[in-house]
């Protein structure tokens, strides 16, 4: 398989993995498995309303996504290999990542409206920061976010393979 | 004043609230920083004198010898400046919990104690006792950086000092008119050590002085007490956990509402049922923007188990909260000490009513809910419309049986009312808006039938319970019928007749289900309440007085406990206690509207 065919349809897979991720954390989040709302956290860094925020957020997220994609393939072609097993293994290591450090701590970090550990009685933050392994918005949020993003990586392995 | 202990313990009334917004001090009027938790307010404390004498760790700062103690805060900010008297000197000691900036490079948290020696000489002397983990865990003492050090874990703290000598963490010194030194203890959790320079020291000092009468200053209130309401503005801030804008009810925990008793119960949570109360006192005073962060966390905090509504929820919005025992000797010797609080379990229907109640303010300001917001409040009115039948445990949190309390019931109606005027003004989907307006009038009608006793000419506690209640204040507070008619009206009497002993109110005298609890204090808020009830019933003279008896009995700093001995006039429970200073604010808005 050329190395265009993997770029063009690990992106296809990332658009799709991306509309199953959010999809699965909004389920998690109605069924109370979590509060943890990635469109309304990326988008408030933008907007103070919370409709604008979550249209920016779910604009974001789903670029968000197709980048991330694109990181997958660059693995995919430097290891010479994809498939499933290979995306799910991605998608464990790229949830570990977004759990323990883009959202724990890069996130608060330039986010404008978020707390953090070091906010003090001079700033007025809107949003709680999520906490390591995203803990604050429930116990499970970990677990939730972990699984999705090996369902990511799954479907974006799976593509890039050719389904 | 002289500082006295008892067993090593100082009364709760000579405790003042240092704080940065993460965490908070309390500084004994004797110089002792005897409660500290870190790195956040509901992280276990390092310095926790407060609960176990022996065990607990302190930070002690005070002249070698006899000396008289006096203080202040540094007007309208909160920091602490305590003068000692001795037969050689006076020296003065300002205390302040750094504020830092998240592009400077500080320790996580900060405590800085200022010394200076206004007359004569007076010989210094202080010890830093670190005990991580409520005093269980194994703390290590070492040295880093020519520092003395202690680490526990993922946890350490540090001192540094200058002008003192050799650092130690414990010492004397003798200082002579002019001389002056400072001792800062540094904090970190998680990450390496931070140590100051004296200069970066001094700006964050500078800054911290600042911040404060900034903060202060933007209290747009013009009324009667004033002062009593900007400290209890200030006090509320250092409950307000910054990271989140999450409120705590208090930053202690198992301080006891009896002396040598059991009610000891952990408060560094926020109850939804002071919501209403919050977001009230701080849009009257003009604080629009730590009213909205409380409001977006309130929501953002619940979401998990809405439209059931959790009674307390962790800082961090957690839900988590489970109760147990340390095995600390307790104020003294008020045993159990818990942490957690199961109160979380309970169901309390009020909270709903408290709730709605403060998303109705929010938007009686001037803001509007979005989409998601609308609908998990009319989801929320929902479920009261069809459990308000039920029995729960009420305000107070009784461990006895649940049962139908009147407050609770009075308060789901506030929650419908309020939903259906919401829907009315198209802030809600208004599906579901009849049949909220019908279950209100439905509660309105269980309330007058079961609740109201002729005789007495009251409202009741509950259903099987017919004494009196102070929480039945509450109902003419937030608009159960008109504020004068006629059944609120001669229930304020009531209360105030057969629950008031001078200008103290008991929250009720009957049957709690707290074994060994014994006979409690007044509760401070109770007396606020009625305060404002008296107002707001346009007995205005009535508060007037009764309100200017009650701000004389705060501490010698303008903090208030939870309750408050009758006997003596000595605090009990935790302290100091968002909910009596946010009941004071209220009140004092109240008296300044009817004035009006």
């Amino acid at each position: 398989m050329s190395g265009i065919h993997v770029v063009w349809a690990s992106l296809a897979g990332g658009l799709v993995g991306t509309i199953a991720l959010t999809s699965g954390l909004r389920i998690a989040q109605e069924v109370g498995l979590t509060r943890m709302d990635i469109p309304l956290l990326l988008g408030t860094a933008f907007s103070p309303s919370r409709s604008r925020a979550l249209v920016i957020g779910y604009g974001f997220h789903a670029l968000n996504g197709l980048a991330f994609s694109l990181v997958y393939a660059g693995i995919f072609l430097a290891v010479g290999h994809t498939g499933p097993a290979l995306g799910a293994g991605l998608g464990l290591a790229h949830g570990m990542v977004s759990g323990g450090a883009l959202l724990n701590a890069l996130l608060p970090a330039v986010h404008p409206r978020m707390g953090t550990p070091w906010t003090d009685s001079e700033e007025t933050p809107l949003l709680e920061p999520p906490g390591f392994l995203l803990a604050n918005y429930g116990p499970r949020t970990a677990i939730v976010s972990l699984v999705l993003h090996v369902v990511y990586g799954t479907l974006v392995g799976w593509f890039a393979a050719g389904l | 004043m002289q500082p006295r202990r008892t067993d090593g313990y100082a009364p709760i009334r000579d405790y003042a609230l240092i704080g940065d917004g993460r965490t908070c001090a309390l500084v004994a009027l004797d110089g002792s920083i005897d409660w500290l938790c870190v790195p956040d307010v509901d992280s276990p404390s390092v310095f926790g004198r407060l609960l176990d004498a022996e065990r607990g760790g302190c930070f002690e700062l005070q002249p070698v010898e006899p000396f008289e103690a006096e203080r202040a805060y540094l007007e309208d900010s909160n920091v602490l400046q305590t003068t000692f008297r001795t037969a050689s000197g006076v020296l003065r000691v300002t205390d302040l919990m750094a504020l830092t900036h998240r592009d400077d490079l500080s320790p996580l948290r900060e405590v800085v104690r200022r010394v200076e020696c206004l007359s004569g000489t007076v010989r210094l002397r202080w010890r830093v006792d670190p005990r991580f983990g409520y005093g269980t865990a194994a703390t290590r003492l070492e040295r880093r950086a020519g520092r003395p050090f202690a680490w526990a874990g993922a946890d350490a703290l540090w001192l540094s000092t200058w002008n003192l000598g050799e650092q130690r963490f414990e010492g004397e010194a003798e200082l002579a008119a002019g001389d002056g030194a400072v001792l800062a203890i540094g904090v970190s959790h998680g990450e390496p050590a931070v140590f100051p320079g004296i200069d970066e020291l001094v700006r964050r000092e500078r800054r911290t002085h600042e911040f404060w009468p900034r903060f202060a200053g933007r209290a747009e209130y013009d009324g009667p007490w004033r002062d009593a309401v900007v400290r209890s503005l200030l006090a509320l801030k250092l409950c307000v956990f910054a990271p989140s804008g999450a409120v705590v009810a208090a930053p202690t925990t198992a301080l006891p509402e009896t002396l040598g008793g059991t009610r000891n119960w952990d408060y560094r949570f926020t109850w939804v049922r002071d919501a209403s109360w919050t977001i009230d006192a701080l849009l009257a005073l003009g604080y629009d923007d730590e009213a909205h962060s409380f409001f977006w966390w309130l929501m953002h905090a619940s979401r998990r188990t809405q439209p059931r509504l959790q009674v307390l929820y962790r800082v961090n919005g957690s839900s988590k909260a489970s109760e147990r025992e340390l095995a600390l000797d307790g104020y003294r010797g008020s045993h159990p000490v818990r942490i957690g609080n199961a109160a979380s379990e309970q169901r309390q229907l009020d909270i709903y009513g408290a709730l709605v109640s403060a998303i109705w303010l929010y938007v009686d300001d001037g803001n509007h809910l979005d989409r998601d917001t609308a609908k998990e409040v009319a989801e929320i009115a929902d479920l009261v419309a069809s459990i308000w039948r039920r029995p729960d445990s009420g305000i107070w949190e009784v461990r006895s049986e649940p049962t139908h309390f009147i407050q609770s019931k009075g308060m789901c109606w506030v929650a419908l009312d309020r939903a259906a005027r919401l829907a009315e003004q198209g802030e809600l989907p208004g599906g579901h808006a009849a049949r909220w307006r019908e279950q209100a009038d439905a509660i309105r009608d269980f309330v007058d039938d079961e609740g109201w006793d002729e005789k007495r000419r009251s409202y009741v506690r509950a259903t099987t319970m017919r004494e009196l209640d102070a929480s039945l204040l509450t109902l003419s507070l937030l608009g159960w019928d008109d504020a004068d008619g006629d059944r609120v009206r001669s229930t304020v009497d009531a209360v105030r007749r057969e629950l008031g002993h001078g200008p103290y109110v008991y929250r009720y005298k009957g049957e709690d289900g707290v074994a060994g609890g014994g006979e409690e204090g007044a509760f401070l808020t109770c007396s606020f309440w009625l305060v404002d009830a008296l107002a707001r019933t346009g007995r205005v003279e009535d508060a007037s007085a009764l309100m200017d008896e009650l701000v004389g009995l705060a501490n010698d700093v303008g903090l208030y406990a939870e309750e408050v001995d009758p006997r003596d006039g000595s605090f009990l429970g935790n302290f100091p206690q968002a909910l009596s200073h946010l009941a004071l604010i209220n009140a004092a808005v109240s008296i300044a509207r009817g004035r009006q």
